[in-house]
């Protein structure tokens, strides 16, 4: 009977041999002993075997046969999607789902966990133990299922380098089937043409063609090229035909930016190719490493005695522990080697194989060193990173192997051509112009590489484990430190649990002899991952969802939440992205350098004793000493002790949250200070709202305002005749005051205390420090610096200025829901309709908010005399600020309540009662203002409830094709090894979490329009030749090109406003998950009625 | 002659009471009703107002209340002089015309069932009420045996429309508190409190809610317990001494887990209420819940810190179990579904009664946080081995102190009995190689938080 199935399914067959010819892998059974090639020793593979192809592996066919029935539906499923990503999306019209139904989800899961071991073992060169399990799974029925036909390409590829595939096995084949199999016989020296022939013609009956095999399969190291000599032998002429299906974008907000680009003046960057190249051979080697060890800005501070101690004790012992780990790493290997490994269950082994030991313990070590706080660590956050630390680097290395780098040198080489200014003015964009580059260097391996991210489950197993390693092996004495205790071994990480509400949390706490050692030492080199340095060179361009960003180290073009993948299947299936990838590669060409005359001046704040007030985190020196005291002490009545144990929480707290303050910034200002004479880029990714995010975690331009502070753009422009005004008028805003004035009054006020800020440019930390008091101090004391010098040089109009000038949307949550809602009052409150002077929304909101109160005064309610003369728009800011992104009563009664308190002379007694109070009026206040945003919000959570009720997750797609999914699920618990099997992980399950989707979704709708709005601004502003990066809705540019920024920005708001943005909600909701549904049919109608009247 | 009528009758009707479940209210009220007026039958000195009722002055001392029941003492109806406070100065009221008097003899109307359904099903939040008179008697009988002798006072939490209240009340409980958390029941039982002449107080107070761990003004419900105890007059008193207050109330099921792991930890700390002595516990608990505050070692599901920490603590008593259709609930939802594996049919009343002895042989209130993060850190997983977690703590002591408690080396942390735990910690007090762990000194995390899981 499967011999029927083989005739109808298999249109190619294979003559499998084993994977390892000399040692013969015993289990196999006889039948495929059957010709003289099985036990060919495998040095004799590499020729001459032309001629015995015949003799398919009967057993193995039989094997496959009975998979296939099963399996067909599964790969047809996979053709079809293969082939509906021609096919775009958004234009079908139809019942189409987006989303593969639930259930191929969670297989996928298992699917990728497949997968990512079956690569592990073929990049550890464990091919036999591959193939095993491959064998293992394919024998039990129900694990068979999870199998794909990807799974089995994996070993035809790895088969086919070695010459030994002879024709095709398996299952229905794809894509990539044929090419392994083509690629096998290009090998092969004097392969016959017949051979290749009927596996072509094969392929055309299954309607594939030897373009898409070029198109679309993506290949490592030769394998193309093989694949070419292979179709050359019968069609001597053949060439791959480019792939220039540049299918044009379909958003009418973009179509002229990309069809007429006659008047573009892309920006290039101020510097020569030459230079250039030179940068990127730096960040290679940088990313190679996958670490970079630098100085810390402490290393300033005068070395103690004490400290000196610390240190060699300190290095004694990493090198003790690293030979401790390094012996424990391989017996624990040796234990996972033997045991079984046709037991179908993922075994770490092959995991553990993919690097150097070495190399696994220095990643443990980086732990211990650096990465742990002295409070300790929850134990899955720790098992996440490491894992992370571990794929990062072996990513890299499989780029190495693959032979990624040296094609991606060639291809960055000929890329710096469009960004260089010494070259010729190119009209496309860095992508086209990469994608170009990519297909006239379209011999080698594919650089979109294809490997598998590996599944959460995976990444923290592989981290628990490691973190399991080290709590059992690492040991100091304990008299180390204080020779008076006993001499003890004792562990330096302890595994303990902390109880959060219902829950209790595994934790991994260092010893505090450790921490005491690692603090007292205060080391000068801090270890980062590479990615945490800001790239040397301009970011390679995104693509496509899978390739961009950094050079090696694979990023993801989408952050999510740990464990959801539902984003990545509506990426990798929406063809259009132009748009939002070009204005993240708009983001990423900005050249950055270090501000350093306030680089030095912070660091001196920073190693003297901090400042709080100017957010400069104290030294651990300057925290509170945690209160002694004995509980046995019969001293001490119980209010008494209770107090004093109040106290000793309170301290510990305080510890805790100054360390960690204190190394954030202490790895902010230690990579600002390596970077102090580069010029460096920022790749930037986003989140899955399409909000937009620099990668390197600490130090980048969207930190707080010592950051900002500290960076320039690297490009200098001059001023222009209103450059020195929009400096002024930036100070003006930076200070916090005047918010009600004109732009004209506030270049007055800026001229009126020119004396004042020429001071603080001058003497910052001994005149009158007036930069001090302003809302961000720093970026103040930088503004002041560069006022100060344009004025005094000789032509202020062609002084030349790297300085960011900011502009910040005026609560642009507010005004997309106005514009949306056609709201005309609250759209005045919001600066969307002309006025003579700024309006001020919170202080619109502050007054209203004064005027419930005065009434209620006067009827005599307590609280609102009470509050008499304290509201504020410092108040009200935060929660009007957030009403928008979907702040409830008790969140803004929080915000509120903080508020209150900071207020001293405020009589604490009445903080709960006047944030209650307060908040409420605010809301009733907010609704009176913005009638329409009310009605819409409404809408959008009616209707977000209705669809995550019917079982589904609520989805959308900007007006710039971005997809949308809110990553919103149910958990479900998944139980893991390690550490005496403590960790559970939760994974999202594919049920909606409805009350997150449900209140989630206005504001995430209103950050997606947001976003949308700066990939418009950022496209835009590129065309016209600006320097453009963005905080969100806040804008940064040159001071000469401020204005020209402003323009772009109105326009953009306007065209993005001009859409029928609702409607094409509604209409995708009703396409989407309706057919039927009434309920969401009667809210389209509300909406027809809310918005166009 | 009518004080020796009234003496049996009141035999008759305490018989009664006790040994006829389900007998209407109303019968026996009918039967007493001629003899409603001999409240007159106690003159005496005029009652102050409100009582400052202490504990330790029962005896003696300057918060005693009146006395004018001594006068009443050679009437010999009572067999305890405390249980005379109670009755014999209600004739001045009666006198007064303003109070409704009230004696053993003299019962109090429970209202129409439908009418107390009706009150309770009215409450917003989600609670559940004792509205069955013959519940509200069982409830009663439990708290016994000798209710009108008893010197403990008894704070009915959150009674709703009252009818547990007035049985008490009817069975002669001395000194009933209702603390009621919802604004609405609070007029009908203080007026009832104005009928009576203090063997009823009313406090808009939740007991769930007190001590609030947060900072910040409390707003009635919610207050601190030294607030209440002390506006009560009730005073500290010795562990050892007798149980001053015994709660009775329904456990809300909303955080019904970390409401009694908030206890525990109060308890072991002698804190909040347990500052004024052993306050006993007569709580109705889900059978889920009352499950698991019992499960015994080798129940290695349900075994957790909570339950040892309770054992530990207290004698744990089922005195009644009664199907969740029973009470009247204030939702929809009612009979809550049980999603584990326990069966969740009933709420059960559990006493949870203090040790007399828990703060002896070394344990004290102080050091009991220590015990409670050593239970807690061995019991977060059952099936670890107990050596290598007190290895944790001192290495290499683990097995000398397993050696001298007589337990095998291997044995696992869920099948230690509770008074293992406390055997062992006592003897890690002993140790020095424990106390100079750092770990001895950590403190619990997230006591700030009320979840205390």
């Amino acid at each position: 009977q499967s011999d029927v199935l083989d005739v109808q399914h298999v249109k190619v067959q294979v003559i499998k041999a084993p994977s390892s010819g000399r040692g013969g892998p015993p289990g196999r059974g006889p039948k495929n002993k059957t010709q003289e090639k099985t036990d060919f020793p495998k040095s004799a593979h590499s020729g001459t075997k032309g001629a015995s192809k015949s003799q398919p592996s009967r057993w193995m066919e039989k094997l496959n046969a009975e998979a296939r029935a099963k399996e067909i539906a599964e790969v047809e499923e996979l053709e079809k999607r293969l082939s509906q990503q021609v096919s775009q999306w958004a234009s079908s019209t139809n019942s189409e789902r987006l989303v593969v139904d639930s259930d191929a989800n969670t297989c996928g899961d298992i699917q990728s966990s497949l997968r990512s071991y079956l690569e592990a073992c073929v990049f550890a060169g464990d091919i036999e133990r591959a193939h095993q399990f491959l064998l293992s799974q394919h024998r039990t029925m129900n694990r068979r299922k999870q199998l794909n036909i990807e799974m089995y390409n994996i070993m035809m590829r790895v088969w086919a380098k070695k010459v030994r595939l002879k024709k095709e096995a398996g299952l229905k084949p794809n894509l990539g089937s044929y090419c392994a199999a083509l690629e096998c016989m290009g090998r092969t020296p004097n392969c016959s043409p017949r051979v290749i022939n009927r596996c072509l013609s094969q392929m055309e009956e299954d309607g594939l063609s030897v373009d898409d095999l070029f198109s679309q399969c993506v290949f490592r190291q030769d394998e193309r090229d093989m694949l070419l000599r292979a179709v050359r032998t019968v069609q001597p002429d053949y060439q791959p035909k480019p792939n220039t299906t540049l299918t044009p974008c379909a958003s009418p907000l973009v179509q002229d930016f990309y069809s007429q680009r006659a008047d573009h003046q892309y920006p290039k960057l101020d510097f020569s190719q030459e230079e250039l190249q030179e940068r990127f051979k730096r960040q290679l080697s940088m990313e190679q490493a996958c670490t970079v060890t630098i100085d810390s800005v402490e290393v300033a501070m005068p070395v103690t005695e004490n400290m000196t101690k610390m240190r060699e004790l300190l290095a004694e012992h990493r090198s003790q522990w690293q030979k401790t780990l390094l012996q424990a790493l391989r017996e624990s290997k040796m234990i996972l080697a033997k045991t079984n490994t046709k037991d179908y269950r993922l075994n770490l082994y092959p995991y553990l194989c993919l690097l150097e030991d070495r190399e696994y313990v220095d990643i443990m070590i980086q732990v211990i060193v650096s990465s742990l706080p002295p409070s300790g660590e929850s134990l899955k956050i720790l098992a996440r990173d490491l894992g992370n630390r571990l794929y990062t680097k072996y990513c890299v290395q499989q780029k190495g192997r693959n032979q990624i780098v040296e094609k991606l040198s060639n291809i960055y080489n000929a890329y710096t051509d469009l960004l260089a200014k010494d070259t010729k003015v190119y009209d496309v964009l860095p992508r086209e112009q990469w994608c170009q580059l990519e297909t006239e260097h379209s011999s080698g391996p594919t650089l979109q590489g294809d490997e598998t991210h590996w599944p959460y489950t995976v990444t923290v197993e592989l981290g628990t484990y490691m973190v399991d390693l080290m709590v059992k092996n690492l040991k100091i004495n304990s008299d180390i430190l204080n020779p008076a205790c006993d001499r003890k071994l004792i562990p330096i990480l302890y595994h303990m649990y902390t109880f959060r509400s219902t829950r209790q949390v595994g934790f991994i706490k260092p010893h505090p002899i450790l921490t005491q050692m690692l603090q007292e030492a205060m080391e000068t080199k801090l270890t980062f991952d590479s990615y945490v340095i800001p790239m040397l060179c301009p970011p390679v361009p995104w693509i496509s969802a899978k390739f961009g960003a950094y050079l090696l180290t694979p990023t993801k073009l989408m952050r999510a939440i740990d464990g959801a993948t539902q984003h990545e299947l509506l990426l990798e299936k929406c063809q259009n992205l132009h748009a939002v990838l070009d204005s993240l590669n708009q983001l990423g060409t900005c050249a950055w350098r270090i501000n350093k005359p306030l680089l030095d001046i912070i660091i001196s704040i920073f190693n003297d004793r901090g400042s709080d007030k100017l957010d400069i985190p104290p030294p651990m020196s300057e925290a509170p000493k945690i209160p002694h005291f004995n509980p046995q002490d019969p001293s001490y009545t119980s209010t008494e002790k209770a107090h004093m144990k109040r106290e000793v929480i309170k301290a510990k707290k305080k510890c805790s949250e100054m360390h960690s303050l204190r190394m954030d910034a202490l790895y902010k200002l230690s990579i600002a200070n390596y970077m102090r004479d580069e010029i460096f880029w920022f790749p930037h990714n986003m989140d899955f709202r399409g909000r937009t995010y620099p990668c390197p975690p600490y130090f980048n331009h969207l930190g707080s305002d010592v950051t900002r502070a500290i960076l320039v753009f690297a490009e200098g422009k001059p001023l222009g005749p209103k450059g020195l005004d929009w400096l002024k008028i930036h100070l003006v805003n930076l200070t916090g005051l005047k918010k009600r004035s004109s732009l004209q009054g506030r270049l007055e006020y800026a001229n009126s205390i020119m004396e004042d800020i020429l001071d603080s440019a001058d003497n910052p930390l001994n005149g009158k420090k007036w930069w001090m008091n302003a809302d961000e101090p720093w970026q103040a004391l930088a503004c002041c610096m560069e006022i100060a010098n344009a004025v005094r040089s000789p032509d202020p109009t062609r002084f030349i200025s790297h300085f960011p000038v900011h502009q910040d949307g005026s609560c642009n949550g507010l005004q997309h829901y106005a514009a949306l809602g056609r709201d005309v009052i609250g759209a005045t409150s919001v600066n969307l309709m002309p006025c003579d002077v700024p309006q001020d929304v919170y202080s619109g909101v502050a007054q209203q908010v004064e005027e419930f109160r005065a009434r209620d005064a006067e009827s005599g309610l307590k609280i609102a005399q009470v509050l008499e003369g304290f509201i504020s728009r410092k108040v009200v800011k935060q929660t009007v600020m957030t009403v928008v992104y979907g702040v409830t009563r008790y969140g803004g009664r929080l915000q509120i309540e903080k508020r209150l308190k900071e207020i001293d002379e405020f009589p604490k007694e009445y903080v709960w009662d006047a944030s209650h109070y307060l908040v409420r009026q605010v809301f009733t206040g907010l609704k009176e203002m913005f009638t329409g945003t009310r009605e819409i919000q409404d809408w959008l959570t009616e209707s977000a409830r209705l669809i995550s009720k019917s079982g589904r997750t609520v989805e959308w797609v900007t007006p710039l094709g971005l997809p949308i999914i809110q990553p919103y699920h149910r958990m479900s618990l998944v139980h893991s090894g390690g550490l005496d099997s403590v960790s559970t992980l939760s994974r999202s399950s594919q049920r909606p979490d409805t009350v997150k989707q449900k209140n989630a979704f206005p504001p995430n709708f209103i950050h997606s329009l947001d976003s949308t709005h700066m990939m418009l601004t950022a496209l835009h502003c590129y065309s016209a030749g600006l320097t453009f990066v963005s905080v969100h809705d806040c804008f940064w540019t040159h001071a000469l090109t401020v204005d020209t920024m402003n323009k772009v920005c109105r326009e953009q708001f306007v065209a993005l406003h001009s859409q029928p943005i609702l409607q094409e909600l509604s209409n995708f909701l009703l396409h989407k998950y309706c057919t039927g549904l009434i309920e969401v049919i009667k809210c389209t109608r509300f909406y027809s009625t809310c918005l166009w009247h | 002659m009518s004080t020796t009528v009234c003496r049996l009758v009141v035999l008759a009707m305490r018989s009664a009471c006790c040994h006829t479940r389900g007998t209407r209210v109303c019968l026996r009220q009918a039967v007493f009703a001629p003899a409603g007026p001999q409240g007159s039958c106690a003159p005496g000195a005029p009652a102050p107002q409100r009582r400052a009722y202490s504990l330790d002055s029962l005896s003696s001392g300057p918060g005693r209340p009146t006395l004018g029941h001594i006068s009443q003492q050679p009437r010999g109806e009572r067999t305890s002089p405390s249980s005379a406070l109670t009755h014999r100065n209600l004739s001045a009221v009666a006198v007064q015309g303003q109070r409704r008097p009230l004696c053993r003899y003299d019962f109090l109307d429970l209202g129409e069932v439908e009418e107390n359904v009706r009150q309770a099903q009215a409450c917003k939040k989600v609670r559940h009420f004792i509205v069955d008179p013959s519940l509200a008697q069982v409830v009663t009988q439990h708290l016994g045996p000798d209710l009108e002798d008893s010197k403990a006072a008894i704070f009915e939490c959150n009674p709703g429309p009252g009818v547990l209240t007035r049985t008490l009340l009817n069975a002669g409980a001395q000194r009933v508190v209702a603390l009621e958390g919802d604004k609405n029941f609070i007029k009908d039982l203080q007026e009832l409190e104005g009928r009576l002449d203090g063997q009823l107080e009313v406090v808009h107070c939740d007991y769930f809610k007190l001590d609030p761990l947060g900072s910040g003004q409390l707003k009635p419900p919610v207050m601190y317990s030294d607030k209440l105890f002390t506006d009560l007059g009730i005073s500290e008193t010795s562990w050892t001494d007798d149980i001053p207050v015994k709660v009775v109330g329904i456990a809300p099921q909303r955080n019904e887990r970390s409401m009694l792991l908030k206890m525990v930890y109060a308890l072991f700390e002698r804190l909040s209420v347990y500052r004024y002595g052993r306050v006993e516990l007569n709580l109705f608990i889900s059978e889920k819940e009352y499950l698991k505050l019992v499960a015994r070692p080798g129940n290695m599901m349900h075994y957790r810190a909570f339950s040892v920490l309770w054992q530990m603590a207290c004698d744990i008593e089922l005195l009644h179990k009664e199907p969740w259709e029973s009470f009247v609930v204030s939702s929809r939802q009612g009979v809550p579904v049980s999603k584990g594996k326990l069966p969740n049919d009933h709420l059960c009343l559990v006493r949870l009664r203090p040790r007399a002895d828990l703060f002896s042989s070394g344990l004290t209130p102080s050091n009991a946080s220590t015990l409670m993060l050593m239970v807690k850190q061995c019991l977060a997983k059952r099936k670890v081995k107990l050596i290598d977690r007190l290895n944790l703590w001192s290495p290499d002591s683990g097995g000398k102190l397993l050696s001298e408690m007589g337990m095998p080396e291997d044995i696992l942390t869920g099948h230690v009995y509770p008074e293992e735990y406390r055997q062992l910690f006592q003897l890690m007090e002993k140790s020095q190689e424990f106390t100079q762990s750092w770990l001895y000194e950590e403190i619990l995390e997230n006591t700030q938080r009320e979840g205390w899981a």
